[in-house]
């Protein structure tokens, strides 16, 4: 297979903001689940914001590609979820981080997590015929608005204003009270 | 100063605002789904190389032979993409350093062994892979792709994520500290 431009792009703009907003720091990921930096949590929230708003625009202009939808299956999500998050928290990666911290010299991210990805990976996949079957059976691929039926530009804009909202509140927060 | 001439202040700088980031990212994500049907994603390129050992470890296996794609994906290339973006990235803020362990916040904890930390790191590290193949995806692929197209997947994964890393956290750090 050959290199093509648009993925390496992508990547490459990927490791630059992941780089920059320091989320290939060790010490940024294991405060997020301490709640004492959550510089992770307005990374995401807004990219997720920004996606949403920009697809939404894209889709009413008839612009681009259907995006895909990832499938919801309960009790598959939130089990994967809870492991990913002590793996995250043990180790201080998620799988996009480790390419970048790889990226910027750090020799736990080239060695003991590329390997580790790598294994979790070949591990997953001798897991898969007898997991999957189960813990997916249910899964279907819907959105929020078509679940709750209401028009999709209500639901990014509400989003959108919530989000807002929750990092107002973040960066305004009142300091620490003494305790008692 | 003008908008653009303080935005590119920003873009300079080697620790970008949260909200920067998190914009730039977005746009990213936007691009990739928007235009090329593409979730954003960190987990998927290590599935894609899992066959070159899976195939050998389990012919017979249906993930190898008809869920996962293998070889040179698009994956692997935004992965290849990620780590030169960052060495560039770094470099140009002057702080791309080879290192063997974090900056802070580990020894603090964990003391200053670098064998332990990268039992640790490899084992933290295949967990999220593993976690990341059971819920569909990852950090990227599922909670910011999914939740940009408001998939209720990613909503419930985030809330495993925390589920998952709070407790795991405050109990090795009191375990650590005693």
């Amino acid at each position: 297979m050959t290199l093509s431009l648009p993925p390496l792009l992508i990547g490459l703009a990927f490791g630059v903001v992941l780089q920059r907003s320091g989320l290939s720091r060790y010490d940024r990921i294991a405060n997020l689940y301490r709640f004492r930096d959550l510089a992770v949590l307005k990374v995401l929230g807004s990219a997720l914001v920004t996606a949403a708003l920009v697809l939404q625009v894209m889709h009413a202009a008839h612009l681009g590609v259907a995006p895909p939808i990832p499938s919801t299956f309960a009790w598959g999500n939130m089990l994967g979820g809870v492991v990913f998050g002590v793996g995250m928290a043990l180790s201080g990666f998620c799988p996009g981080t480790v390419a970048a911290g790889a990226g910027e010299g750090r020799l736990d991210y080239v060695v003991p997590g590329l390997a580790g990805l790598f294994t979790g990976a070949v591990v997953y996949g001798l897991l898969y015929d007898r997991v999957m079957p189960i813990l997916a059976r249910a899964a279907h691929a819907g959105t929020l608005p078509e679940l709750f039926h209401i028009d999709p530009w209500l639901a990014v804009v509400l989003f959108a204003e919530i989000a807002l909202l929750g990092f107002y509140a973040l960066d305004h927060r009142p300091r620490e009270s003494v305790q008692p | 100063m003008a908008l653009p001439a303080r935005l590119f202040d920003h873009v300079r700088r080697p620790d970008w605002s949260p909200y920067l980031g998190g914009v730039v990212l977005g746009l990213v994500v936007a691009v990739s789904m928007g235009l090329f049907g593409h979730r954003l994603s960190g987990a998927g390129a290590y599935q894609h190389l899992s066959g070159l050992i899976g195939k050998e470890l389990a012919p017979r296996s249906m993930y190898w032979m008809h869920v996962v794609p293998t070889g040179f994906t698009w994956d692997v290339q935004v992965v290849i993409g990620a780590i030169a973006g960052a060495f560039v990235s770094s470099r140009l803020a002057g702080t791309f350093r080879w290192r063997t362990m974090p900056d802070s916040g580990w020894s603090e904890v964990f003391g200053k062994s670098v064998a332990l930390r990268w039992a640790i790191a490899f084992f933290g590290s295949m967990l999220t892979e593993i976690g990341g193949g059971l819920a569909g995806g990852c950090t990227a692929s599922l909670a910011v792709s999914g939740g940009a197209v408001l998939a209720p997947a990613a909503f419930i994964f985030m809330m495993g994520m925390f589920a998952g890393g709070i407790p795991t956290l405050a109990l090795v750090t009191r375990a650590r500290s005693r």
